[in-house]
């Protein structure tokens, strides 16, 4: 017996694996695991590095970005290169303080429109997955973030918290293939769903044939699905198709937001209530 | 003992590279699957049961931190394992090219795993189309990459057996 378990070990432990992420999936999707007792650990081992990565990230974008303004100007001279270099990197640094200024001062300001106890929080990870389009924010339960919360910036909607540890929380995109968001045509008040697709592209659901849609409506949300608060930006259709069958006309959605340009976010909380767009 | 420890870095290092660092680069919507690659690794040079264990938690890691449903990687690195420790009985041939098809495979079997639970517990319109999409794409990069980092942990592994055998 103990000879064939120590032949066949890890065909063995390889079934043990299985069965166990099995009964891990079933008993997630039936809401059943109410608390994940690694995942809190893992993260917070990872949150210090993910924070310092994230950093860097910021740091070689920035060179990047220096990199390709710099480009323009090769074929001057080196004085002059030189001193354009010089000014570039002051020039950066002041737009970066300047656009850091604005961008808190419109945090704040939009945040006095929400309900009350909306959190600031900043984006510390992305998905590590490409089937799934979520972050990681640097706050979690212990600062009030709970699961189920909004996540907004003053340009729109980003998405949805949907697990939370202390000291972090996993926010799904609203890009995301599971995400939705109820949402109204802000010219003709057409009812729909936005949410994300496996193909790359955010989509409105469930707009009726008799919809007057066009391109370049704006979508804001509708507030009835008790998550976001009323007349936040969602998007703008881009492509309106009436397909030859259905019940349904087919919307694409450029997001408002794009998650790849932000860093700091407010998660909304309280009660969801309208919010000046 | 340091081997463990250097895929246990390994393994950190790489979850933390697809949560930031991977994302700079200009693949679009794809991040290049590095885990799937250490589990491949795994499978065809070190089928124990330590390595059983690290897929399944390197799976579980990426669900912990990307995905909305606990299990899904878990399960899925977990097959990949199974599947290429099965296989590796019958591959002789170990030189890059092997490598990346192996990878290649493993990653269109992971694809499918994941479109296979996901249809069964997140149930989702137009699945099959959009996922082929990501399965094909993911499998390339993936296999285009696989050589390197094979190489990079075959260096690692010399190196701590050198220092061994001096310490020795």
């Amino acid at each position: 017996m103990l000879a064939f378990l120590r032949k066949n070990q890890v065909l063995l432990s390889s079934g043990f694996c299985l069965l166990l992420s099995l009964y891990i999936l079933t008993a997630a999707a039936r809401g059943h695991l109410k608390q994940d007792p690694v995942g809190p650990i893992l993260l917070w081992l990872m949150r210090p590095l993910q924070i310092a990565a994230q950093a860097a990230t910021g740091w070689i974008k920035e060179i990047d970005q220096r990199y390709a303004t710099v480009a323009g100007f090769r074929t001057e001279n080196d004085r002059l290169r030189k001193r354009i270099q010089e000014l570039e990197v002051e020039r950066n640094k002041l737009l970066e303080a300047q656009a850091t200024n604005q961008h808190l001062q419109q945090l704040l300001e939009f945040r006095s429109h929400l309900p009350s106890g909306s959190i600031t929080a900043s984006i510390i990870g992305n998905s590590a997955s490409s089937w799934f389009q979520s972050c990681l924010l640097d706050k979690g339960s212990a600062d009030g973030i709970r699961k189920g919360m909004a996540v907004v910036t003053p340009l729109g909607v980003v998405g949805q918290v949907v697990s939370t540890t202390s000291r972090s929380a996993k926010v799904l995109l609203i890009t995301d293939a599971n995400s939705g968001v109820d949402v109204l045509v802000q010219r003709t008040r057409a009812r729909g769903i936005v949410s994300g697709s496996l193909e790359n592209v955010t989509i409105m659901k469930y707009v009726k044939r008799s919809e007057d849609i066009q391109e370049g409506d704006r979508l804001i949300t509708s507030g009835l699905d008790g998550v976001f608060p009323k007349g936040l930006m969602v998007g703008t259709a881009v492509k309106v198709r009436k397909q030859s069958l259905g019940l349904f006309q087919y919307v694409e959605v450029m997001p408002a937001v794009s998650s790849a340009q932000i860093e700091e976010v407010l998660v909304v909380g309280g009660e969801p209530s309208q919010a000046k767009n | 003992m340091k081997l463990s420890l250097l895929f246990f870095a390994v393994s950190m290092l790489l979850v933390l590279l697809q949560t930031t660092f991977l994302h700079l680069l200009p693949l679009g919507p794809v991040v290049p699957d590095l885990i799937l690659v250490l589990c491949v690794y795994w499978g065809l040079y070190y089928p124990n049961v330590a390595a059983v264990l690290g897929s399944f938690a390197l799976g579980y890691s990426v669900d912990v931190v990307s995905s909305p449903i606990l299990g899904l990687n878990a399960f899925a690195m977990s097959l990949v394992f199974l599947i290429v420790y099965l296989s590796s009985r019958s591959i002789w041939l170990h030189n890059p090219l092997i490598s990346a098809i192996v990878v290649f495979l493993a990653s269109l079997v992971k694809g499918a795993a994941l479109v296979l639970v996901w249809a069964v517990f997140l149930s989702m319109e137009g699945l099959w189309t959009g996922a082929a999409r990501y399965i094909i794409m993911e499998a390339l990069v993936a296999a285009f990459l696989a050589p390197f980092v094979f190489g990079l942990l075959r260096r690692g592994q010399s190196y701590l057996e050198q220092i061994r055998v001096t310490t020795e």
